[in-house]
């Protein structure tokens, strides 16, 4: 028994230390990408792969999270004479919470789950070693391109579900519930800073590099056969979903003592 | 020529000899390696010296350690320990980015053809171009493909995608591809495996004819013991990662170790045979109609 329990430790802290020197070469390729004109074609590539074709399920994310939370909060606002406020919470829970972390969760669906099939063939296949044999590096060829394209993507891609959220919201409060146009608009305008605004888009740069790496590191590294990569795209599914979520906590602790160090001056700013 | 002059034309005559490390006369030389996977042992201790322009086929039963022994001669794969050198540099220590450079000087013809499903035949063999030369003219790097793809009878798949070849096509294409650089030394892996006997016949031609006009230095990994004996001018036959017989095709058809014998002739070994003997009858190991009846 502790022979098992020595040998899985083992495995594991050497699967960690070989995620960690993946985590790093692919950082030092990015650098590298960002000063070689050679790697923008790849990296526009990926970007409309992983980027455009996703605009259109991220919004009817987007839109369904902000229908929802209007018909699940409308009872509990009305019980308290609250209805017109209905715009604040469907808007600060969608730009802060729910749109970053759902669209994030639909792009590690969409994106992570093709990017770790597509280098999982690939690697099965010997077409990394392909690339390695040609001399060239297969982070800098393949993960580099997609892990920029996540990384300055899904915070647009984020605004497009936040933006979707507020209309769906909107529709269902206004056209459907009877609450007032203009009072929805006016609550919301005073419950929602630019602040939150930024808060779920800079969660996107964080969720995209995570979906991102975790998937391409799965692909690199997936046993052989068709279960292989059926597996490695399981499990990186399963990690990034896992990676959002603490990264998601992680950052409204920092967002949440940054915001508080610095509230006493917003008056001087603003 | 506006392509860049250093890779493609003179790419060999051109490139600085590496500060010797060994007095080998060999391209490659392999020395002691030792590999495992896990507990498994694939290559024990082997050593090995590959001429330069010759062709030294290296012949085995599957699983025995062929392929893990060509992926060492371009450090695919790194040793658990041993040497290995090109050019009588060694090679199996350098770093990946080091690697980079070392690799142009070989092409690789792997098993599946390895080529890129969403690229199609042209870009494909332009791949290593774009990553090592400088491209001024297009029109020069369109002649160049024509010009590789008319070297394997491909001349006018320029725009075919991989998932419309033949399994035979596929190689030839990546043969074209592995041949982009004008590399010193080829490598075949199994290169005539899945095909029939006029397709293995033709890589087969293909292979001498490479190594009659560009001259390169080529190893080829295979169990096809006709094309073997067409092509080598060297045998090696490896057997439980470790080389049982060595020499040209006369002296290897008449080698004397029996697992060299069994090999060549594909006979089943007396050992093989009791096993299956004492494995039962196809009868028995048959389900009837009345295992399904309840």
């Amino acid at each position: 028994m502790f022979a098992t329990i020595g040998a899985k430790t083992i495995e594991d802290v050497g699967n960690i230390g070989q995620f960690g020197r993946f985590v790093g070469q692919t950082a030092g390729s990015c650098l590298r990408s960002l000063w070689n004109h050679r790697t923008y074609p790849l990296i526009w590539t990926q970007m409309h792969i992983i980027g455009v074709c996703s605009v259109p399920v991220i919004m009817i994310t987007g839109a369904f999270v902000g229908m929802t939370l209007a018909v699940q909060a409308y009872d509990q606002l009305a019980g308290m004479g609250l209805e017109e406020r209905l715009g604040v919470l469907i808007n600060i829970s969608v730009v802060k919470e729910l749109g970053p972390v759902l669209a994030a969760v639909m792009l590690a669906g969409r994106v992570g789950g093709a990017l770790t099939a597509e280098l999982g063939t690939m690697n099965v296949t010997e077409q990394i070693d392909a690339v390695r044999s040609m001399g060239t590096d297969p982070i800098w060829y393949l993960v580099a391109p997609r892990v920029l394209a996540c990384l300055l993507l899904t915070p647009f891609l984020i605004i497009y579900a936040d933006l979707l959220g507020i209309l769906g919201g909107h529709f269902v409060g206004v056209t459907h519930l009877g609450i007032n146009n203009s009072a929805y608009w006016s609550f919301s305008a005073s419950g929602v800073e630019l602040w939150d605004v930024s808060v779920g888009v800079i969660k996107g740069i964080f969720f995209g590099g995570a979906i991102a790496v975790i998937s391409c590191y799965k692909g690199f590294t997936c046993r052989e056969g068709a279960q292989g990569v059926g597996q490695a795209c399981t499990e990186a599914f399963v990690a990034s979903f896992i990676s959002i979520l603490a990264l998601d906590f992680a950052l409204a602790v920092a967002f949440k003592a940054v915001y508080n160090t610095f509230w006493p001056f917003k008056s001087l700013v603003g | 020529m506006a392509i860049e002059k250093s890779n493609l034309e003179t790419a060999a005559q051109e490139r600085d000899e590496p500060a010797g490390e060994t007095n080998s006369n060999g391209v490659l030389t392999v020395k002691n390696i030792t590999k495992r996977f896990g507990p498994q042992l694939v290559l024990d201790n082997v050593s090995l010296e590959i001429e330069k322009g010759k062709t030294t086929v290296v012949i085995g039963p599957s699983g025995c350690g062929k392929t893990v022994l060509i992926k060492h001669l371009i450090v695919l794969l790194r040793p658990n320990s041993g040497e290995v050198y090109f050019k009588g540099q060694r090679v199996d220590n350098l770093s990946e980015q080091e690697l980079n450079e070392v690799r142009t000087h070989y092409g690789f013809l792997f098993q599946g053809g390895a080529l890129f499903d969403s690229l199609t035949v042209f870009e494909n063999i332009i791949f290593p171009i774009r990553q090592h030369v400088k491209i001024k003219e297009w029109r020069d790097v369109e002649d160049l493909v024509k010009g590789k793809l008319a070297m394997v009878g491909l001349d006018g798949f320029q725009n075919y995608y991989p998932a419309n070849l033949s399994g035979g096509q596929r190689k030839r294409v990546a043969l074209a591809r592995a041949i982009a650089l004008n590399p010193e030394v080829i490598l075949y892996d199994e290169p005539t495996t899945g095909l029939d006997p006029i397709r293995s016949d033709v890589i087969n031609e293909l292979v001498l004819k490479l190594k009659r006009e560009l001259g390169v230095t080529t190893v080829v990994v295979t169990h096809d013991m006709t094309s073997a004996y067409k092509i080598a001018d060297r045998i090696i036959m490896l057997h439980n990662g470790k080389i049982v017989a060595d020499g040209d095709a006369k002296q290897i058809r008449n080698h004397p170790h029996p697992v060299v014998q069994q090999f060549i002739h594909g006979q089943v070994s007396e050992d093989d045979l009791a096993i299956l003997r004492m494995s039962g009858t196809i009868s028995q190991a048959q389900f009837l109609p009345r295992d399904f009846e309840e």
